[in-house]
Protein backbone atom coordinates (compact mmCIF):
# COMPACT_ATOMS: atom_id res chain seq x y z
CA UNK A 1 0.00 0.00 0.00
CA UNK A 2 1.23 3.71 -1.03
CA UNK A 3 1.47 5.15 2.48
CA UNK A 4 -1.84 7.49 2.97
CA UNK A 5 0.49 10.54 3.56
CA UNK A 6 2.81 10.07 0.69
CA UNK A 7 0.19 10.70 -1.81
CA UNK A 8 -0.37 13.94 0.15
CA UNK A 9 3.19 14.85 -1.02
CA UNK A 10 3.07 12.99 -4.26
CA UNK A 11 -0.45 15.16 -5.31
CA UNK A 12 1.66 18.45 -4.01
CA UNK A 13 4.49 17.50 -6.08
CA UNK A 14 2.06 17.15 -9.33
CA UNK A 15 0.32 19.96 -8.88
CA UNK A 16 3.31 22.54 -8.59
CA UNK A 17 4.75 20.99 -11.78
CA UNK A 18 1.50 21.36 -13.93
CA UNK A 19 1.49 24.98 -12.27
CA UNK A 20 4.97 26.13 -12.92
CA UNK A 21 4.89 24.61 -16.44
CA UNK A 22 8.39 25.10 -17.23
CA UNK A 23 10.06 21.46 -17.53
CA UNK A 24 10.17 20.60 -14.04
CA UNK A 25 9.84 17.28 -13.61
CA UNK A 26 8.47 14.93 -10.46
CA UNK A 27 10.91 12.04 -9.61
CA UNK A 28 9.65 9.54 -7.02
CA UNK A 29 12.33 8.32 -4.66
CA UNK A 30 11.46 5.12 -1.90
CA UNK A 31 13.61 3.09 0.09
CA UNK A 32 11.91 -0.11 -0.14
CA UNK A 33 12.67 -4.23 -0.48
CA UNK A 34 12.24 -4.99 -4.53
CA UNK A 35 8.77 -6.16 -3.54
CA UNK A 36 7.56 -2.32 -3.09
CA UNK A 37 7.80 -1.72 -6.96
CA UNK A 38 3.95 -1.76 -7.43
CA UNK A 39 3.81 1.07 -4.89
CA UNK A 40 6.54 3.18 -6.88
CA UNK A 41 4.41 2.07 -10.35
CA UNK A 42 1.23 3.49 -8.46
CA UNK A 43 3.13 7.04 -7.73
CA UNK A 44 3.98 7.16 -11.52
CA UNK A 45 0.55 6.49 -12.68
CA UNK A 46 -0.45 9.51 -10.28
CA UNK A 47 1.63 11.26 -12.99
CA UNK A 48 5.37 11.46 -11.89
CA UNK A 49 7.85 11.38 -14.55
CA UNK A 50 10.48 9.10 -13.07
CA UNK A 51 11.23 7.05 -10.28
CA UNK A 52 14.28 5.91 -7.77
CA UNK A 53 13.97 2.94 -6.29
CA UNK A 54 16.75 1.97 -2.97
CA UNK A 55 16.61 -1.94 -2.57
CA UNK A 56 19.13 -3.48 -0.28
CA UNK A 57 19.23 -6.00 2.25
CA UNK A 58 21.98 -3.31 3.69
CA UNK A 59 19.30 -0.56 4.48
CA UNK A 60 16.89 -3.20 5.62
CA UNK A 61 15.38 -2.73 9.14
CA UNK A 62 17.00 0.67 9.41
CA UNK A 63 15.91 3.23 11.94
CA UNK A 64 15.15 6.29 11.66
CA UNK A 65 18.43 7.85 11.81
CA UNK A 66 19.24 5.08 9.01
CA UNK A 67 16.54 5.82 7.03
CA UNK A 68 17.33 9.60 6.59
CA UNK A 69 20.88 8.63 5.82
CA UNK A 70 20.36 6.55 3.42
CA UNK A 71 17.22 8.17 1.46
CA UNK A 72 19.50 11.32 1.82
CA UNK A 73 22.39 10.35 -0.32
CA UNK A 74 19.88 8.71 -2.75
CA UNK A 75 18.06 12.09 -3.10
CA UNK A 76 21.32 14.45 -3.10
CA UNK A 77 22.24 12.03 -6.16
CA UNK A 78 19.04 13.54 -7.79
CA UNK A 79 20.30 16.71 -7.46
CA UNK A 80 16.86 18.36 -6.38
CA UNK A 81 15.28 22.16 -6.12
CA UNK A 82 12.45 20.70 -3.43
CA UNK A 83 12.13 17.82 -1.69
CA UNK A 84 8.35 17.22 -0.84
CA UNK A 85 7.77 14.71 1.84
CA UNK A 86 4.32 13.39 3.51
CA UNK A 87 4.00 14.51 7.13
CA UNK A 88 4.09 11.13 9.23
CA UNK A 89 3.55 7.56 8.43
CA UNK A 90 0.34 5.75 9.20
CA UNK A 91 2.33 2.38 10.91
CA UNK A 92 5.44 3.85 13.13
CA UNK A 93 3.49 8.01 13.62
CA UNK A 94 6.63 9.33 12.96
CA UNK A 95 6.79 12.89 11.84
CA UNK A 96 10.93 12.82 11.91
CA UNK A 97 12.21 11.77 8.69
CA UNK A 98 11.58 16.02 6.58
CA UNK A 99 13.81 17.21 9.56
CA UNK A 100 16.29 14.69 9.62
CA UNK A 101 16.11 14.81 5.63
CA UNK A 102 16.60 18.43 5.61
CA UNK A 103 19.98 18.59 7.91
CA UNK A 104 21.36 15.39 6.48
CA UNK A 105 20.84 17.40 2.90
CA UNK A 106 21.62 20.77 4.30
CA UNK A 107 18.82 22.35 2.77
CA UNK A 108 16.30 24.07 4.99
CA UNK A 109 13.21 22.45 6.21
CA UNK A 110 9.95 23.61 6.29
CA UNK A 111 7.51 21.00 8.37
CA UNK A 112 4.01 20.66 8.50
CA UNK A 113 2.44 22.81 5.03
CA UNK A 114 -0.89 22.87 3.98
CA UNK A 115 0.08 25.00 1.07
CA UNK A 116 3.12 25.32 -1.33
CA UNK A 117 4.02 27.98 -3.78
CA UNK A 118 7.15 28.33 -5.66
CA UNK A 119 8.16 31.59 -7.09
CA UNK A 120 11.81 33.21 -7.91
CA UNK A 121 13.83 30.95 -6.41
CA UNK A 122 12.20 30.45 -3.08
CA UNK A 123 9.53 28.25 -1.57
CA UNK A 124 6.87 29.59 0.41
CA UNK A 125 4.45 27.33 2.44
CA UNK A 126 1.48 28.18 5.19
CA UNK A 127 2.75 25.46 7.99
CA UNK A 128 0.10 24.64 10.54
CA UNK A 129 -0.05 25.41 14.57
CA UNK A 130 -1.68 24.15 16.91
CA UNK A 131 -4.28 27.22 16.75
CA UNK A 132 -3.69 28.44 13.19
CA UNK A 133 -0.68 28.63 10.67
CA UNK A 134 2.36 30.78 9.89
CA UNK A 135 3.73 31.72 6.90
CA UNK A 136 7.34 30.68 6.21
CA UNK A 137 9.79 30.84 3.66
CA UNK A 138 13.36 29.58 2.62
CA UNK A 139 15.62 29.63 -0.82
CA UNK A 140 15.78 26.28 -2.90
CA UNK A 141 17.22 23.70 -2.60
CA UNK A 142 14.78 22.81 0.53
CA UNK A 143 12.47 20.01 1.50
CA UNK A 144 9.36 20.73 2.76
CA UNK A 145 6.52 18.35 4.03
CA UNK A 146 2.91 18.80 3.38
CA UNK A 147 0.13 17.63 5.86
CA UNK A 148 -3.19 15.93 4.70
CA UNK A 149 -4.97 19.28 4.62
CA UNK A 150 -2.75 20.22 1.93
CA UNK A 151 -4.67 18.86 -1.63
CA UNK A 152 -6.93 15.85 -2.41
CA UNK A 153 -4.87 13.07 -4.01
CA UNK A 154 -5.85 12.07 -7.34
CA UNK A 155 -6.62 8.49 -8.68
CA UNK A 156 -4.37 7.16 -11.61
CA UNK A 157 -6.67 7.22 -14.37
CA UNK A 158 -6.32 4.39 -17.08
CA UNK A 159 -4.29 6.27 -19.35
CA UNK A 160 -1.68 7.15 -16.45
CA UNK A 161 -1.67 3.79 -15.50
CA UNK A 162 -0.73 2.58 -19.10
CA UNK A 163 1.80 5.24 -18.88
CA UNK A 164 3.65 3.94 -16.07
CA UNK A 165 4.75 0.80 -17.68
CA UNK A 166 6.59 2.62 -20.08
CA UNK A 167 8.52 4.97 -17.21
CA UNK A 168 11.84 3.97 -15.97
CA UNK A 169 12.54 2.98 -12.65
CA UNK A 170 16.30 2.97 -11.50
CA UNK A 171 17.05 0.21 -9.10
CA UNK A 172 19.73 1.25 -6.65
CA UNK A 173 21.76 -0.55 -4.36
CA UNK A 174 23.79 0.98 -1.38
CA UNK A 175 26.82 0.82 -2.77
CA UNK A 176 25.51 3.21 -5.60
CA UNK A 177 24.80 5.96 -3.41
CA UNK A 178 28.27 6.00 -1.41
CA UNK A 179 27.02 5.23 1.81
CA UNK A 180 30.14 5.27 4.48
CA UNK A 181 28.06 4.67 7.62
CA UNK A 182 26.68 1.29 8.23
CA UNK A 183 22.81 1.70 8.56
CA UNK A 184 19.88 -1.05 8.23
CA UNK A 185 18.99 -3.22 11.32
CA UNK A 186 22.85 -3.71 12.44
CA UNK A 187 23.65 -0.07 12.38
CA UNK A 188 20.31 1.12 14.36
CA UNK A 189 20.83 3.50 16.73
CA UNK A 190 17.76 3.07 18.22
CA UNK A 191 17.57 -0.74 18.55
CA UNK A 192 13.91 -2.99 19.21
CA UNK A 193 14.84 -4.91 22.42
CA UNK A 194 11.31 -5.77 22.89
CA UNK A 195 7.96 -5.96 21.95
CA UNK A 196 4.87 -6.84 23.95
CA UNK A 197 0.70 -6.57 24.02
CA UNK A 198 -0.97 -4.58 26.10
CA UNK A 199 -3.54 -5.95 28.58
CA UNK A 200 -6.99 -5.59 26.60
CA UNK A 201 -9.31 -3.04 27.86
CA UNK A 202 -12.30 -4.68 29.30
CA UNK A 203 -16.00 -4.31 29.17
CA UNK A 204 -17.18 -1.67 31.99
CA UNK A 205 -20.48 -1.00 33.44
CA UNK A 206 -23.41 0.18 30.77
CA UNK A 207 -26.35 2.15 32.73
CA UNK A 208 -29.36 2.55 31.41
CA UNK A 209 -30.64 6.19 31.46
CA UNK A 210 -34.06 6.63 30.04
CA UNK A 211 -33.86 9.75 32.44
CA UNK A 212 -31.04 12.12 31.69
CA UNK A 213 -30.97 13.86 34.83
CA UNK A 214 -30.54 10.28 36.21
CA UNK A 215 -27.50 8.94 33.59
CA UNK A 216 -25.63 12.38 34.70
CA UNK A 217 -25.64 11.30 38.16
CA UNK A 218 -24.83 7.86 37.60
CA UNK A 219 -21.39 9.36 35.71
CA UNK A 220 -20.96 11.99 38.70
CA UNK A 221 -20.95 9.22 40.74
CA UNK A 222 -18.58 7.10 38.48
CA UNK A 223 -16.32 10.47 38.69
CA UNK A 224 -16.64 10.69 42.16
CA UNK A 225 -15.39 7.09 42.87
CA UNK A 226 -12.43 7.47 40.92
CA UNK A 227 -11.45 10.92 42.40
CA UNK A 228 -12.08 12.78 39.57
CA UNK A 229 -14.32 15.31 41.26
CA UNK B 1 24.29 8.42 28.26
CA UNK B 2 24.75 10.73 31.51
CA UNK B 3 23.20 14.04 31.29
CA UNK B 4 19.95 14.89 30.34
CA UNK B 5 19.08 18.21 28.04
CA UNK B 6 15.03 18.94 28.36
CA UNK B 7 14.26 21.05 25.14
CA UNK B 8 11.80 24.04 26.38
CA UNK B 9 9.45 24.97 24.27
CA UNK B 10 7.10 28.21 24.60
CA UNK B 11 5.19 30.95 23.50
CA UNK B 12 6.76 34.62 24.23
CA UNK B 13 7.88 32.61 27.69
CA UNK B 14 4.49 31.27 28.70
CA UNK B 15 5.86 26.89 28.75
CA UNK B 16 3.86 24.13 27.10
CA UNK B 17 2.99 22.03 29.55
CA UNK B 18 4.78 19.10 27.85
CA UNK B 19 7.81 20.77 28.44
CA UNK B 20 7.81 21.43 32.17
CA UNK B 21 6.77 17.78 32.08
CA UNK B 22 10.25 16.83 30.21
CA UNK B 23 11.71 19.06 32.67
CA UNK B 24 10.86 17.08 35.51
CA UNK B 25 11.28 13.96 33.98
CA UNK B 26 14.98 15.29 32.64
CA UNK B 27 15.88 15.20 37.06
CA UNK B 28 14.06 11.71 37.24
CA UNK B 29 16.54 10.54 34.42
CA UNK B 30 19.92 12.51 35.34
CA UNK B 31 19.58 11.36 38.96
CA UNK B 32 19.23 7.29 37.17
CA UNK B 33 22.08 8.56 35.15
CA UNK B 34 24.36 9.97 37.14
CA UNK B 35 24.61 12.94 35.84
CA UNK B 36 23.09 16.43 35.20
CA UNK B 37 19.45 18.28 34.50
CA UNK B 38 19.80 20.37 31.85
CA UNK B 39 17.03 22.86 29.96
CA UNK B 40 17.01 24.44 26.96
CA UNK B 41 14.90 28.11 26.05
CA UNK B 42 15.48 29.47 22.56
CA UNK B 43 13.86 32.35 21.10
CA UNK B 44 11.62 35.81 22.17
CA UNK B 45 10.47 35.26 25.46
CA UNK B 46 13.19 33.42 26.58
CA UNK B 47 14.95 34.66 29.62
CA UNK B 48 11.08 35.22 30.96
CA UNK B 49 10.65 31.51 30.64
CA UNK B 50 13.66 30.78 32.33
CA UNK B 51 12.43 32.07 35.60
CA UNK B 52 9.82 29.96 35.04
CA UNK B 53 12.00 26.92 35.32
CA UNK B 54 13.75 27.90 37.57
CA UNK B 55 10.88 26.63 40.17
CA UNK B 56 11.84 22.71 38.08
CA UNK B 57 14.67 20.30 39.56
CA UNK B 58 17.41 21.54 36.85
CA UNK B 59 21.16 22.20 37.57
CA UNK B 60 21.66 24.70 34.75
CA UNK B 61 19.00 26.69 32.29
CA UNK B 62 20.37 27.51 29.53
CA UNK B 63 18.72 30.84 27.79
CA UNK B 64 19.55 31.50 24.20
CA UNK B 65 17.73 35.05 23.01
CA UNK B 66 18.34 33.92 19.04
CA UNK B 67 15.02 34.36 17.04
CA UNK B 68 15.88 32.27 14.38
CA UNK B 69 12.59 29.31 14.96
CA UNK B 70 13.90 25.98 14.73
CA UNK B 71 17.31 26.90 13.73
CA UNK B 72 18.22 28.42 16.51
CA UNK B 73 16.77 26.12 18.88
CA UNK B 74 18.02 23.28 17.33
CA UNK B 75 21.59 25.55 17.63
CA UNK B 76 20.98 26.08 20.70
CA UNK B 77 20.24 22.13 22.40
CA UNK B 78 23.18 21.39 19.98
CA UNK B 79 25.55 23.69 21.47
CA UNK B 80 24.79 22.54 25.15
CA UNK B 81 24.74 18.84 24.12
CA UNK B 82 27.98 19.02 23.35
CA UNK B 83 29.80 21.08 26.21
CA UNK B 84 28.00 18.61 28.20
CA UNK B 85 29.06 15.49 27.05
CA UNK B 86 27.20 12.06 26.60
CA UNK B 87 23.60 12.85 27.21
CA UNK B 88 19.68 12.81 26.04
CA UNK B 89 17.59 15.26 24.75
CA UNK B 90 13.98 15.22 25.82
CA UNK B 91 11.61 16.95 23.76
CA UNK B 92 7.45 17.18 24.03
CA UNK B 93 6.05 14.85 21.15
CA UNK B 94 4.83 18.31 19.95
CA UNK B 95 5.20 19.46 15.76
CA UNK B 96 7.76 21.79 17.41
CA UNK B 97 9.40 19.21 19.86
CA UNK B 98 9.90 16.60 16.90
CA UNK B 99 11.33 19.50 15.01
CA UNK B 100 14.01 19.75 16.86
CA UNK B 101 14.36 16.44 18.15
CA UNK B 102 14.91 14.97 14.87
CA UNK B 103 17.42 17.79 13.78
CA UNK B 104 19.33 17.71 16.31
CA UNK B 105 19.65 13.46 16.05
CA UNK B 106 20.47 13.87 12.36
CA UNK B 107 23.32 16.57 13.42
CA UNK B 108 24.74 14.40 16.00
CA UNK B 109 23.87 10.73 14.27
CA UNK B 110 21.95 9.38 16.83
CA UNK B 111 19.06 7.53 17.31
CA UNK B 112 15.62 8.92 18.32
CA UNK B 113 12.65 7.27 19.56
CA UNK B 114 9.29 9.31 19.56
CA UNK B 115 5.93 9.02 21.41
CA UNK B 116 8.09 7.73 24.51
CA UNK B 117 5.65 6.84 27.34
CA UNK B 118 8.48 5.19 29.85
CA UNK B 119 12.17 5.16 30.25
CA UNK B 120 14.06 2.03 31.52
CA UNK B 121 17.63 2.64 32.75
CA UNK B 122 20.92 0.43 32.94
CA UNK B 123 23.89 1.81 33.79
CA UNK B 124 24.49 4.77 31.37
CA UNK B 125 21.87 2.63 28.68
CA UNK B 126 18.22 3.98 27.98
CA UNK B 127 15.77 2.49 26.60
CA UNK B 128 12.14 4.31 25.95
CA UNK B 129 9.02 2.23 25.75
CA UNK B 130 6.79 3.21 22.91
CA UNK B 131 2.92 2.05 22.32
CA UNK B 132 2.76 1.59 18.32
CA UNK B 133 -0.15 0.84 16.19
CA UNK B 134 -2.19 3.22 18.22
CA UNK B 135 -1.31 0.93 21.36
CA UNK B 136 -2.24 -2.74 20.04
CA UNK B 137 1.79 -3.31 20.79
CA UNK B 138 4.18 -1.83 23.07
CA UNK B 139 8.01 -1.54 21.66
CA UNK B 140 10.98 -1.19 23.80
CA UNK B 141 13.96 0.66 21.73
CA UNK B 142 17.45 0.94 23.28
CA UNK B 143 19.15 4.08 22.05
CA UNK B 144 22.73 2.96 20.93
CA UNK B 145 25.81 3.39 18.79
CA UNK B 146 26.35 7.07 19.78
CA UNK B 147 27.16 9.33 23.17
CA UNK B 148 23.82 11.05 22.52
CA UNK B 149 19.67 9.99 22.02
CA UNK B 150 16.52 11.50 21.47
CA UNK B 151 13.32 10.84 23.28
CA UNK B 152 10.08 12.71 22.65
CA UNK B 153 7.53 12.27 25.05
CA UNK B 154 3.77 11.61 25.31
CA UNK B 155 2.53 14.60 26.76
CA UNK B 156 0.41 13.94 29.87
CA UNK B 157 1.87 10.81 30.77
CA UNK B 158 4.79 12.20 32.37
CA UNK B 159 3.99 14.82 35.75
CA UNK B 160 5.38 18.39 36.07
CA UNK B 161 6.39 19.07 39.41
CA UNK B 162 7.88 21.99 40.78
CA UNK B 163 10.21 22.14 43.63
CA UNK B 164 12.64 24.42 45.17
CA UNK B 165 14.81 24.58 42.13
CA UNK B 166 18.31 26.07 42.76
CA UNK B 167 19.18 25.78 39.09
CA UNK B 168 21.97 28.18 37.47
CA UNK B 169 20.73 30.61 34.14
CA UNK B 170 23.47 30.48 31.51
CA UNK B 171 23.40 32.09 28.81
CA UNK B 172 24.17 31.09 25.19
CA UNK B 173 26.39 33.22 23.32
CA UNK B 174 25.09 33.99 19.58
CA UNK B 175 26.20 32.08 16.83
CA UNK B 176 25.45 35.22 14.62
CA UNK B 177 24.56 32.91 12.23
CA UNK B 178 21.21 33.92 9.52
CA UNK B 179 18.00 32.01 9.51
CA UNK B 180 17.42 29.45 6.72
CA UNK B 181 14.30 29.78 6.69
CA UNK B 182 12.12 33.45 7.18
CA UNK B 183 8.74 33.59 9.19
CA UNK B 184 6.83 36.03 7.60
CA UNK B 185 3.75 36.16 9.30
CA UNK B 186 1.48 33.97 12.17
CA UNK B 187 -2.11 33.88 11.95
CA UNK B 188 -4.20 32.70 15.40
CA UNK B 189 -7.51 30.95 13.85
CA UNK B 190 -8.37 29.61 16.38
CA UNK B 191 -8.41 30.76 20.00
CA UNK B 192 -4.79 29.68 21.86
CA UNK B 193 -7.15 26.61 23.35
CA UNK B 194 -5.36 23.45 24.74
CA UNK B 195 -4.83 20.58 22.13
CA UNK B 196 -6.30 17.22 22.93
CA UNK B 197 -3.03 16.00 23.23
CA UNK B 198 -2.15 18.12 25.97
CA UNK B 199 -5.66 18.06 28.08
CA UNK B 200 -5.84 15.44 31.05
CA UNK B 201 -9.71 15.68 30.02
CA UNK B 202 -10.92 15.26 26.81
CA UNK B 203 -14.91 15.76 25.82
CA UNK B 204 -15.17 13.87 22.40
CA UNK B 205 -18.02 14.22 19.57
CA UNK B 206 -18.99 12.42 17.02
CA UNK B 207 -21.30 12.26 14.35
CA UNK B 208 -24.45 11.30 17.34
CA UNK B 209 -23.65 15.68 17.31
CA UNK B 210 -25.76 15.70 14.21
CA UNK B 211 -24.42 19.18 13.81
CA UNK B 212 -21.11 21.32 14.59
CA UNK B 213 -23.48 23.46 17.22
CA UNK B 214 -22.19 21.32 20.18
CA UNK B 215 -19.02 21.02 19.30
CA UNK B 216 -19.17 24.89 20.41
CA UNK B 217 -22.02 24.45 22.95
CA UNK B 218 -22.81 21.59 25.11
CA UNK B 219 -19.28 19.63 24.36
CA UNK B 220 -17.56 22.56 24.94
CA UNK B 221 -19.12 23.50 28.28
CA UNK B 222 -18.36 20.02 29.51
CA UNK B 223 -14.62 20.42 28.66
CA UNK B 224 -13.98 23.69 29.90
CA UNK B 225 -16.31 22.19 33.32
CA UNK B 226 -13.21 20.03 33.48
CA UNK B 227 -10.20 22.48 32.17
CA UNK B 228 -10.19 20.03 29.09
CA UNK B 229 -10.46 19.96 25.32
CA UNK B 230 -12.74 18.97 23.09
CA UNK B 231 -12.03 15.99 20.87
CA UNK B 232 -13.99 14.43 17.59
CA UNK B 233 -14.27 11.01 15.48
CA UNK B 234 -13.27 11.43 11.88
CA UNK B 235 -16.83 11.20 11.10
CA UNK B 236 -17.59 14.41 12.35
CA UNK B 237 -14.64 16.33 11.26
CA UNK B 238 -15.17 14.80 7.60
CA UNK B 239 -18.81 16.28 7.75
CA UNK B 240 -16.92 19.53 8.44
CA UNK B 241 -18.58 20.18 12.09
CA UNK B 242 -15.03 21.06 13.63
CA UNK B 243 -11.76 20.89 12.20
CA UNK B 244 -8.90 17.83 12.19
CA UNK B 245 -6.68 19.53 15.04
CA UNK B 246 -9.67 17.85 16.86
CA UNK B 247 -9.30 14.24 15.88
CA UNK B 248 -8.14 11.27 17.82
CA UNK B 249 -7.23 8.18 16.03
CA UNK B 250 -5.58 6.18 13.15
CA UNK B 251 -5.68 9.40 11.13
CA UNK B 252 -5.77 12.62 14.06
CA UNK B 253 -3.74 12.41 17.21
CA UNK B 254 -3.22 9.40 19.57
CA UNK B 255 -3.70 11.00 23.24
CA UNK B 256 -3.90 9.36 26.94
CA UNK B 257 -5.88 11.59 28.84
CA UNK B 258 -6.97 11.17 32.20
CA UNK B 259 -10.38 10.97 31.52
CA UNK B 260 -11.96 10.59 27.87
CA UNK B 261 -15.80 11.04 27.10
CA UNK B 262 -16.80 9.75 24.37
CA UNK B 263 -20.42 11.29 23.31
CA UNK B 264 -22.26 10.17 20.31
CA UNK B 265 -19.35 7.93 19.13
CA UNK B 266 -19.88 3.77 18.13
CA UNK B 267 -16.34 3.00 18.88
CA UNK B 268 -14.71 2.15 15.49
CA UNK B 269 -10.98 0.35 15.89
CA UNK B 270 -9.88 3.55 14.41
CA UNK B 271 -11.16 5.75 16.98
CA UNK B 272 -10.21 3.36 19.26
CA UNK B 273 -6.55 3.61 18.77
CA UNK B 274 -6.59 7.07 19.10
CA UNK B 275 -7.73 6.91 22.54
CA UNK B 276 -7.63 3.45 24.07
CA UNK B 277 -4.29 4.17 26.19
CA UNK B 278 -6.70 6.95 28.47
CA UNK B 279 -6.73 6.07 32.20
CA UNK B 280 -10.72 5.82 31.79
CA UNK B 281 -13.45 6.16 29.25
CA UNK B 282 -16.94 6.89 30.07
CA UNK B 283 -19.25 6.58 27.00
CA UNK B 284 -22.20 8.56 26.91
CA UNK B 285 -24.22 6.63 23.55
CA UNK B 286 -28.32 6.29 22.97
CA UNK B 287 -27.05 2.57 21.56
CA UNK B 288 -25.90 0.42 24.74
CA UNK B 289 -24.55 -2.25 22.25
CA UNK B 290 -22.56 0.23 20.49
CA UNK B 291 -18.59 -1.19 20.07
CA UNK B 292 -17.76 1.27 22.31
CA UNK B 293 -19.43 -0.60 25.29
CA UNK B 294 -16.35 -3.13 25.17
CA UNK B 295 -13.97 -0.90 26.07
CA UNK B 296 -15.39 2.06 27.88
CA UNK B 297 -15.18 1.61 31.61
CA UNK B 298 -18.68 3.53 31.90
CA UNK B 299 -21.35 3.58 29.14
CA UNK B 300 -24.00 5.39 29.81
CA UNK B 301 -26.86 4.69 27.36
CA UNK B 302 -28.93 7.71 26.32
CA UNK B 303 -29.51 11.05 24.43
CA UNK B 304 -26.71 13.08 24.75
CA UNK B 305 -28.08 16.32 24.43
CA UNK B 306 -30.57 15.44 27.66
CA UNK B 307 -27.46 14.04 29.58
CA UNK B 308 -24.66 16.60 28.77
CA UNK B 309 -25.60 19.57 29.95
CA UNK B 310 -26.96 18.02 33.21
CA UNK B 311 -23.33 16.23 34.09
CA UNK B 312 -21.78 19.79 32.95
CA UNK B 313 -24.13 21.20 35.74
CA UNK B 314 -23.32 18.54 38.60
CA UNK B 315 -19.81 19.24 37.76
CA UNK B 316 -19.87 22.43 38.06
CA UNK B 317 -21.15 22.33 40.95
CA UNK B 318 -18.98 19.60 42.51
CA UNK B 319 -15.95 21.63 41.47
CA UNK B 320 -17.85 24.73 43.10
CA UNK B 321 -18.10 22.53 46.31
CA UNK B 322 -14.39 22.03 46.46
CA UNK B 323 -13.54 25.35 45.61
C1 LIG C 1 -8.18 4.45 7.02
C2 LIG C 1 -9.19 4.94 8.01
C3 LIG C 1 -8.79 5.83 8.99
C4 LIG C 1 -9.70 6.29 9.94
N1 LIG C 1 -9.27 7.15 10.91
C5 LIG C 1 -10.14 7.53 11.86
C6 LIG C 1 -9.71 8.38 12.94
O1 LIG C 1 -8.56 8.83 13.00
N2 LIG C 1 -10.61 8.70 13.88
C7 LIG C 1 -11.90 8.27 13.86
O2 LIG C 1 -12.66 8.60 14.77
N3 LIG C 1 -12.33 7.49 12.86
C8 LIG C 1 -11.48 7.12 11.85
N4 LIG C 1 -11.95 6.36 10.83
C9 LIG C 1 -13.41 6.18 10.68
C10 LIG C 1 -14.00 5.10 11.56
O3 LIG C 1 -13.95 3.87 10.87
C11 LIG C 1 -15.49 5.41 11.84
O4 LIG C 1 -16.17 5.55 10.64
C12 LIG C 1 -15.69 6.67 12.68
O5 LIG C 1 -14.86 6.65 13.82
C13 LIG C 1 -17.13 6.76 13.10
O6 LIG C 1 -17.35 7.97 13.78
P1 LIG C 1 -18.53 8.07 14.85
O7 LIG C 1 -18.31 7.07 15.93
O8 LIG C 1 -18.60 9.48 15.24
O9 LIG C 1 -19.82 7.74 13.99
P2 LIG C 1 -20.77 6.49 14.00
O10 LIG C 1 -20.04 5.23 13.87
O11 LIG C 1 -21.84 6.78 13.02
O12 LIG C 1 -21.40 6.50 15.46
C14 LIG C 1 -22.29 7.47 15.92
C15 LIG C 1 -22.75 7.04 17.30
O13 LIG C 1 -23.54 8.06 17.88
C16 LIG C 1 -24.59 7.47 18.60
N5 LIG C 1 -25.65 8.48 18.72
C17 LIG C 1 -26.41 9.00 17.75
N6 LIG C 1 -27.25 9.94 18.24
C18 LIG C 1 -27.01 10.01 19.57
C19 LIG C 1 -27.54 10.78 20.64
N7 LIG C 1 -28.52 11.69 20.43
N8 LIG C 1 -27.06 10.57 21.89
C20 LIG C 1 -26.10 9.66 22.11
N9 LIG C 1 -25.55 8.91 21.13
C21 LIG C 1 -26.00 9.08 19.88
C22 LIG C 1 -24.95 6.25 17.82
O14 LIG C 1 -25.58 5.27 18.62
C23 LIG C 1 -23.59 5.78 17.31
O15 LIG C 1 -22.99 4.84 18.19
C24 LIG C 1 -11.05 5.88 9.88
C25 LIG C 1 -11.45 5.00 8.89
C26 LIG C 1 -10.55 4.51 7.96
C27 LIG C 1 -11.02 3.55 6.92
Amino acid sequence: MLNPFDEYAIEAALQLKEKLNDGSTVTIVSMTPASGKEIVRKALAMGADDAVMLSDDAVAGSDLWGTAVALAATIKAQSPDLVITGTQSTDAISGDLPGMLAEKLGFPGLTYARTLEVADGRVRVQRETETGYMTISAALPAVVSVTKSANEPRYPSLKGIMGAKKKEIKQLAAADIGLTVAVGTGGAKAQLTDLATPPARSKGQVVQAPDPAEGAKAIVQFLKERKFL
Amino acid sequence: MQNVIAFIEHKHGTIRRSSLEAATQARTLADQLGGKAHAVVAGPGAAQAAETLKKYPLDQIHVSDEDRFIDGAVDAVESVAKAAGPSLVLVGNTMIGRDVGSRFAARADCGINADVVDFKTDGGEVSCVMPKLGGLVITTCKLTGSDYGVAAIRPNVFTAKETSGAAEIVQIASSGKASTVTVEDEIEEAAAELGVEEASVVVSGGRGMGGPEPFTTILKDLAEAFGGAVGASRAAVDAGWVSHGHQVGQTGKTISPQLYIAVGISGAIQHKVGMRTSETIIAINKDANAPIAEFADLLVAGDAFAIVPELTKLVRDAKAAHA
